[in-house]
């Protein structure tokens, strides 16, 4: 074989494999794609948060009770906030100030306050 | 170990670099069949052979140097998963993956080179050579200091990778250039002599070229890497760049001369155009002796912590400052006058460059003018230096260490330079040389670093003391940050309801803040991208303020501003003092408190001495201080009617950021 024949074959290969590697990274991104397809079908399930906020407001014509709260992992970050409560008798005699540990749960974006428990005492 | 890398590194360069520029020797010289010629190519063919042994086994000891250093021990050597998770898992294994396979390639086609028939074949083979080993070395960008420069990240490595092949191309045909000069030199090489003459130009032009670019790239670099004056002369890795640069001045210079040489190369036989290829040849093998020395110097930076991320050691008792400028028409004078006569001598030298008649004389004066300006124009500027003049603070602008520094001046500093800084304590009064006044604007020409130095060591002649042995370095910071908040608190008395145009210049201390069991948030993380007002309140003074704020809260958020409100009596239980009507929705700190208020009580003082019991700040997208109210001043306008705090709010909101956010140090 030429010699400038079996450079132009080396050539071929090169990009030949730059194909094949592009390929490869694509089917990456593709399973990477399932697997967040499968991860958002996981969060159609109802899920359970207890986390820890201090009372800012509570607001009973709308039932709603505002908390500054931790961070509540794959939800939302740590902020001022107000959750729908699923029974009134929850935020009875609760103080604005007073630091709290609450349950959400629920299909994302829909949850509701199911439990309030008082941390002891009012601020850490 | 170390001592290993760099050898590993520079035999790794060497090979890598040099086999760039056999192939582009070969390509500049052209097929001949000339027995002479065809001995040559043979001789780089098996030079080629080595380079591709050297750069593999160099690669290899490399990747083994890395895993101890990743590994953190010798240990590592041993360990096939150490160098397996290596090479998959981190960006160095994917560059040396790509290279050497590149590097393997070139190998083989290294060893097709013997079914080299026609001139298409040579030229096929050579290009190929050529590309394989300038993109396996230019892939080294990506595994160097270049990719992780920020921003410009894209400019910088290309810029290395460019460095790199124009350096192969040039440094690495050094050699088979040098070798074929010899050969064509002797009785018996004069058939190949015009074929050498022929090579020797064409490299002549393209070197001008790549002269050309790594200078540019090389000083594009070194800006992405050094960047100021201090970090190249006070740092390892700037005098390290230093050494590099007078290097290839050297090699420069021999260049230069070299390029003489070559019209008596086509001289006439054995009395000039022999002896010219000889001499040739051994000054471009003194250029070759110099690019081997920058290739280990470009081993060791590409070892070394760049300067960026060093703090520099100041040599020098002196800097050139600005600062003088402003003051003195005089010095200003001087300044201009200096500089013209510079410049005027830099162009005579210039012109004696290039003009034939006169030369020396032409080019001596031009460059006594330019050293005479330099004389005239530079001395007013120095001003003091010490080692530490430029050494970065490592403890951060912020409230908790303000607080920490005033409580230090006050049992350390107060009782000679006076509670206020404005050096009349009782203690200074005996001195020879009063204590100097800490809120003067000259407080603020002076570096984090003077201060630093003065703290430390002492002033010997006026009686300050040396704190080095009873403070701690985070101390002595702490003591700078609370200079700092001083001075800035002195120019913080010009702060109004309405924000000053023009680029602001009071940085406000960073602070940590949480409100109830909510993660801690600091004022930085609001850069970019919210506004601040901050609200030092008190209890019950500024109950209606707060309820007026609470019930304009959504309209100040919406347009791009958080209130933060502090109680200036620290109480954790404030959200439950505050009560329910209305519902106060921004953060109401209660963690982190007592250290703001001490830190921005500083900033509180207007003229009149009661601090007060309730101010606002403004504090823009970039980390400014911008505005102050407070409601004791009665005169308008107040931001007692909300409507002229988002007037404000909006003013900061539409601007343009000006330069840079505030800095970490003095200045």
């Amino acid at each position: 074989m030429r010699l400038w024949r079996a450079v132009l074959l080396m050539n071929l290969a090169l990009g030949l494999g730059l194909f094949v590697g592009y390929l490869a990274w694509g089917r990456q991104l593709v399973r990477l794609e399932q697997d967040l397809a499968a991860a958002r079908q996981q969060a159609a399930v109802p899920r359970t948060w207890t986390v820890r906020g201090v009372v800012r407001a509570v607001l009973p014509q709308a039932n709603v009770v505002i908390l500054t709260h931790e961070d509540i992992p794959g939800f939302m970050g740590s902020m001022t906030m107000g959750f729908a409560v699923q029974d009134p008798r929850l935020y009875e005699g609760l103080d604005i100030g007073e630091t709290v540990r609450f349950t959400l749960t629920g299909v994302l974006p829909n949850v509701v306050i199911t439990a309030i428990e008082r941390a002891g005492g009012g601020n850490p | 170990m170390t001592a290993l890398g760099l050898a590993a590194r520079w035999v790794h360069l060497v090979c890598g670099l040099g086999l760039l520029g056999l192939f582009s020797a070969e390509l500049l010289a052209g097929r001949s069949e000339r027995p002479t010629a065809l001995r040559w190519t043979a001789r780089i063919a098996s030079l080629t052979r080595w380079l591709v042994v050297g750069v593999l086994a160099s690669g290899v000891l490399t990747l083994g140097c890395q895993a101890v250093i990743v590994a953190g021990g010798s240990d590592a050597i041993r360990d096939p998963s150490m160098w397996l998770r290596l090479l998959t898992s981190s960006r160095f294994g994917t560059v040396w993956l790509v290279r050497h396979g590149l590097f393997l390639l070139l190998g083989v086609l290294i060893l097709l080179r013997e079914r080299e028939r026609s001139r298409a074949d040579a030229i096929a083979w050579r290009l190929e050579g050529w590309a394989l080993g300038a993109v396996a070395m230019a892939a080294m960008a990506w595994a160097g200091h270049a990719a992780a420069v920020e921003p410009l990240g894209g400019i910088a490595l290309l810029s290395d990778a460019l460095h790199l092949v124009a350096a192969g191309t040039w440094l690495g045909a050094l050699l088979p250039l040098a070798l074929l000069l010899r050969a064509a030199s002797t009785e018996a090489g004069a058939d190949a002599r015009p074929y050498a003459v022929l090579a020797i130009r064409r490299f002549s032009v393209l070197a001008a070229a790549l002269m050309l670019v790594i200078i540019t790239t090389g000083l594009w670099n070194a800006g992405a890497e050094a960047g100021t004056v201090p970090a190249l002369i006070g740092t390892r890795y700037g005098g390290l760049l230093l050494v590099k640069i007078a290097l290839l001045v050297a090699a420069l210079a021999l260049a230069v001369a070299n390029r003489r040489l070559l019209p008596a190369l086509s001289g006439d036989g054995v009395t000039v155009g022999r002896p010219a290829m000889l001499r040739l040849s051994r000054f471009i093998a003194g250029e070759l002796a110099l690019a081997l020395l920058i290739l280990g110097v470009a081993a060791a930076l590409s070892l070394t912590v760049p300067a960026l991320h060093e703090s520099p050691r100041w040599p020098l008792s002196f800097r050139l400052s600005s600062d003088a400028v402003a003051a003195s028409p005089v010095i200003r004078a001087r300044l201009f006058i200096g500089a013209q006569l510079a410049f005027l001598g830099l162009l005579a030298v210039i012109i004696g460059a290039l003009i034939r008649n006169k030369r020396g004389l032409v080019i001596g004066a031009g460059a006594l003018a330019v050293v005479a300006g330099l004389g005239i124009a530079l001395p007013p500027l120095a001003v003091d230096a010490y080692p530490t003049t430029y050494r970065r603070p490592t403890v951060a602008y912020e409230a908790v260490s303000i607080g920490h520094g005033m409580a230090l001046y006050t049992t350390r500093c107060a009782p000679c330079h006076g509670a206020g800084g404005k050096g009349d304590g009782p203690g200074g009064a005996g001195l020879a040389k009063l204590p100097a006044d800490l809120t003067a604007p000259h407080t603020g020409q002076h570096t984090a670093g003077d201060l630093f130095w003065w703290i430390t060591h002492g002033i010997r002649a006026s009686g300050m003391p040396p704190f080095g042995e009873t403070l701690s370095e985070d101390e002595r910071w702490d003591l700078i940050n609370f200079l700092r908040a001083l001075a800035a608190a002195d120019e913080a008395r010009a702060l109004a309801p309405l924000v000053a145009r023009g680029r602001p210049r009071l940085g406000a201390p960073d602070f940590t803040f949480a409100v109830g069991p909510a993660p801690s948030r600091s004022l930085k993380e609001f850069r970019g991208r919210w506004m601040v007002l901050l609200v030092l309140f008190s209890l019950p003074e500024s109950r209606s303020r707060l309820d007026q704020l609470a019930l304009a809260y959504r309209e100040i958020e919406f347009s791009g501003t958080e209130v933060v409100a502090v109680p200036m009596d620290a109480d954790p239980r404030i959200i439950a003092r505050l009560g329910a009507a209305p519902p106060i929705l921004f953060p109401v700190v209660t963690e982190g408190a007592a250290e703001i208020v001490r830190a921005y009580t500083l900033f509180t003082r207007t003229s009149e001495s009661a601090p007060a019991r309730h101010t606002e700040f403004l504090v823009d997208r970039q980390g400014y201080l911008r505005a102050r109210w407070s409601p004791g001043s009665a005169a308008p306008p107040t931001w007692a009617d909300v409507k002229t705090l988002r007037a404000e709010i909006q003013i900061l909101d539409q601007e343009a950021p000006s330069g840079p956010p505030p800095g970490e140090h003095v200045h």
